[in-house]
């Protein structure tokens, strides 16, 4: 097996986000975290649904699905239980994954797929050029709302807690080094992991830059125990600072595991030699 | 007599189901051939109805549709209900307890009035009235002697159930029988239903012909999401895929469905769903993306009545322009359309293979009256079905692999993650050969050219259309999946009376089959399309686009869109008044083909 570097990564498509895209520092420490576990690109697949961050995968040089708004992670679901083998993660925006696809969030935490999922939150719709994202401020001012933006933002990090998504994590794209620790926890976990990455658009989101973020973030406590959930989701909750790091980690059993136990109670049932000849027999 | 019409109705809850099911299968395995067709209500139980028809005869029949010979009624307002569609000298059986006085009704059939509530409770078992009302049945009929196969059925049925269960509906059916036997009055013939057995036959409906035949196909992967009428084969497969060591997985809407169906072809493992209207229209996006990144993907689409919520226990053929073009764009797709329970295996058989073959979303459109309908198919040769498997690059280290690679075929080997060198990114945005997105107008010329060749490839290698009755007729009948049965029998029917007619079933739908029904309607001199919806959507989408190979024939269309499927009768007298408008021109012309 080849000794991988985190340039093997790289696509035969430069990434073509903005310069000083937050996109940037996503990649370069996917990049990292996935060469330090030593993952072959033919046995990995980056899913992905429609947004300036869902183009990943064709930056990576590793299978791919680019697939429609919002569905990343049911295609990614699909295709890790067809295939447990393949180390799928799951990459998107923040209007990609909590407002089109919002339901499937929902749905893959609380299955617990073995994949990581990956929300590049920019609070901002950019590819079609700057409209109101779920995770917009309210009073945002956009071209589809020129006097204010009404509704209220939601708290990623809160939900993924709440629908008890077994890895929760925040980073910033200001820090790379934290990033790469925090994809690579996510990648190692056990079950569904989700990464909440605040990933400032330089184009069309003036108020949450790098340099608003950087005043605002912090590490979680080194005390915060990641094993409890209410607490996790007090740090989730804090309205005076942006928490970063390890919100929540608990095992369980996966979907695929689960699912085993599916298949070994049908197959008591069967037999091992069971064919399409046995399955008919039913219907004689 | 050699063909016996039955129906039992009652109310929700009162078991009618599984007294017509247990009936239909102790028939087939007994030797005799047996069709059923089942309306029920969308309430589990309260005031909704509920009908099971059975059609039992020594002949192949696919349509249960037609006068009843043998009603039996659990409740009283299906009784003036079905009174009507009864054959002379046809018997009414029905519960004298619940209606003492019978209005008056039809005076031309035979009518006893069983106390079937008190012969279930002397059991202590009101709720087992349905199994007396079928003894009573059986020891009408006892020439086919069925009694027997009956009580080994109900022992499968409710096997999983108490034995108390099983004991009270074995008594409750020999009580009935006994009844019938030795109480009744008989004033009817039935005694001389005689019928040539001709060995066991497979029984299954359409809807679990779908999921056995995506087994046989190699699917190991369906997700789904439940919906009326199509939830039978989610819940078919979640039985049966796991034995295969595949999965079953319930989404959490049919958005999510489809899209973990392409996420597991993707991954190489072949995948299938299935819905109904309402799922059909959240799938198209997804749709979609299965033609442009050209991943196989088979969806069936049991039809109900629609738009919107419809009425989702009825049947209708209305999704067809959804089927054709609820995706926008330029979508390469296959639409096959099955005509009966076998043909269902059949067809989705086919479409796996296309889907494999020819890298596209194929979409099977069976309907209510067809996917829960329950019927005898002739057994299946497993040995020699013809499966197909997508095809594979050869690659080594240092290939260059364009996944879309443009071919004489249109079709370009597909790798699946696992497979060294094969890496890829798939995508629904518009891409070269090697897959990288690009808007370029020459580009997407092409691609959707290479797409579209697919089509081509396969048109050549679609299974035959179906065509039954004489080729000289000149009154020709176009249709397409489940009124094959009923416009099969009303073609017997009229050939009979000395009307020749010759119908003609295409059924791959998309792309279009205008060879064959160009061929068809070459020599024809009326066409009646007939199919279940308003629009005409088949005759305005396919048939006229054939027309004018034969522009003196005059296409008519038959349409129904009530929610029931077509009867032999009503089309055979559709025959006869086109037949004899025909006629009248013939007579005021001396040139048959300006007139026509």
């Amino acid at each position: 097996m080849k000794q991988m570097e985190a340039s093997d990564y790289k696509g035969k498509v430069k990434p073509s986000w903005c310069p000083g895209c937050g996109n940037h520092a996503v990649i370069m420490a996917l990049r990292k975290a996935m060469a330090q576990l030593n993952y072959q690109t033919h046995e990995t697949t980056i899913v992905s649904g429609i947004g300036c961050s869902s183009r990943f995968p064709f930056f990576m040089s590793t299978y791919g699905f680019h697939s429609i708004h919002g569905r990343a992670l049911p295609v990614a679901i699909g295709l890790k239980e067809a295939k447990p083998e393949i180390n799928v993660i799951a990459v998107g925006g923040d209007g990609d994954g909590l407002s089109i696809g919002g339901n499937h969030f929902i749905h893959a935490a609380r299955k617990n797929p073995n994949i990581t999922y990956i929300m590049m939150d920019n609070e901002i719709y950019a590819l079609t050029k700057g409209q109101c994202s779920p995770t917009s401020r309210t009073g945002t001012i956009t071209k589809c709302n020129p006097y204010a933006w009404t509704a209220d933002r939601i708290n990623p990090v809160l939900m993924a807690l709440s629908f008890n998504a077994s890895y929760v994590a925040r980073g910033y794209s200001g820090d790379v080094k934290q990033l790469e620790q925090l994809i690579l926890g996510g990648l190692q976990h056990k079950g569904f992991a989700f990464i909440h990455i605040i990933s400032p658009c330089v184009q069309y989101n003036k108020v949450s830059s790098f340099e608003k973020i950087k005043e605002i973030a912090c590490n979680l406590p080194s005390n915060h125990d990641i094993t409890d959930r209410v607490n996790a989701m007090k740090y989730a909750f804090a309205p005076d600072g942006l928490y970063t790091g390890v919100f929540y980690k608990v095992e369980r059993e996966t979907y695929e595991e689960r699912y085993k136990t599916v298949i070994r109670k049908a197959k008591e049932i069967a037999g091992d030699n069971y064919t399409i000849k046995d399955v008919i027999k039913q219907f004689q | 007599m050699k063909d016996l019409r039955i129906k039992i109705t009652g109310t929700s809850g009162q078991g009618i189901i599984s007294s017509g099911d247990i009936l239909s299968y102790a028939t087939a395995r007994k030797g005799y051939y047996v069709t059923t067709y089942r309306a029920f209500p969308s309430e589990i139980r309260g005031d909704g109805k509920c009908y099971y028809t059975l059609r039992i005869s020594e002949n192949k029949v696919l349509t249960a549709t037609g006068d009843t010979d043998i009603l039996i009624c659990l409740d009283e307002d299906t009784i003036y209900e079905c009174v009507s569609k009864m054959s002379n000298n046809g018997i009414l059986i029905y519960d004298s307890d619940l209606v003492p006085n019978l209005k008056e009704t039809r005076d031309d059939i035979i009518k006893y009035a069983i106390p079937l509530g008190t012969i279930a409770k002397k059991l202590n078992s009101e709720r087992s009235r349905n199994m007396v009302a079928l003894g009573i049945v059986v020891g009408i009929i006892k020439n086919l002697h069925l009694e027997e196969q009956i009580l080994k059925d109900i022992e499968l049925r409710y096997k999983n159930k108490s034995q108390q269960i099983i004991d009270l509906n074995k008594e409750a059916l020999n009580a009935g029988v006994e009844y019938a036997h030795t109480k009744l009055e008989r004033k009817d013939n039935y005694d001389s239903a005689q019928m040539q057995s001709t060995g066991s036959k497979l029984i299954m409906s359409g809807n679990e012909a779908i999921g056995l035949a995506a087994i046989a196909a190699g699917c190991r992967f369906f997700s789904g999401y439940p919906i009326t009428p199509a939830t039978e084969i989610m819940e078919w497969l979640a039985k049966e895929l796991p034995k295969f060591g595949g999965k079953m997985v319930q989404c959490e809407d049919e958005i999510a469905a489809i899209n973990y169906a392409l996420g597991a072809s993707y991954s190489g493992v072949k995948a299938m769903t299935a819905t109904s209207g309402p799922g059909f229209s959240l799938m198209q996006e997804a749709i979609g993306l299965a033609s442009m990144a050209e991943i196989p993907i088979v969806i069936a689409d049991v039809q109900r009545c629609g738009p919107s919520t419809g009425v989702p226990t009825k049947t209708e053929q209305s999704d067809l322009f959804a089927a054709l073009y609820g995706t926008h764009g330029d979508c390469p797709k296959i639409v096959l359309a099955p005509m009966n329970v076998a043909d269902c295996f059949y067809q989705t058989i086919n479409a796996f293979n296309f889907a494999e073959q020819y890298q596209v979303p194929v979409i099977i459109l069976s309907d209510a009256s067809l996917g829960p309908r329950r019927e005898c198919v002739d057994l299946i040769d497993l040995e020699h079905l013809n499966i197909v498997n997508r095809q594979k690059p050869e690659l080594k280290e240092g290939d260059v692999y364009n996944r879309y690679q443009d071919t004489p075929t249109g079709i370009s080997p597909i790798s699946c993650p696992g497979d060294l060198y094969g890496e890829h990114v798939v995508t629904g945005l518009e891409h070269t050969q090697a897959n990288a997105p690009t808007p370029d107008p020459e580009v997407h010329r092409k691609m959707t050219e290479k797409r579209f060749k697919k089509l081509e490839t396969a048109a050549g290698r679609f299974s035959k259309a179906k065509t039954f009755g004489d080729e000289d007729a000149t009154i020709g009948i176009i249709s397409w999946g489940s009124t094959s049965g009923p416009v099969f029998e009303a073609i017997k029917k009229a050939e009979e009376k000395g009307i020749k007619v010759q119908a003609l079933y295409p059924r791959t739908l998309y792309p279009v089959p205008t060879d064959w029904i160009k061929n068809f309607i070459k020599n024809k001199e009326v066409i009646i399309v007939i199919e279940a919806n308003y629009n005409a959507q088949f005759k305005s989408t396919i048939v006229e686009r054939c027309t004018h190979i034969n522009k003196s024939a005059e296409v008519l269309e038959f349409l129904k869109y009530d929610g029931t499927p077509f009867t032999p009768e009503e089309i055979y007298d559709e025959i006869v008044k086109v037949a004899k408008v025909q006629e009248e021109m013939y007579s005021i012309s001396t040139n048959k083909h300006t007139h026509f």
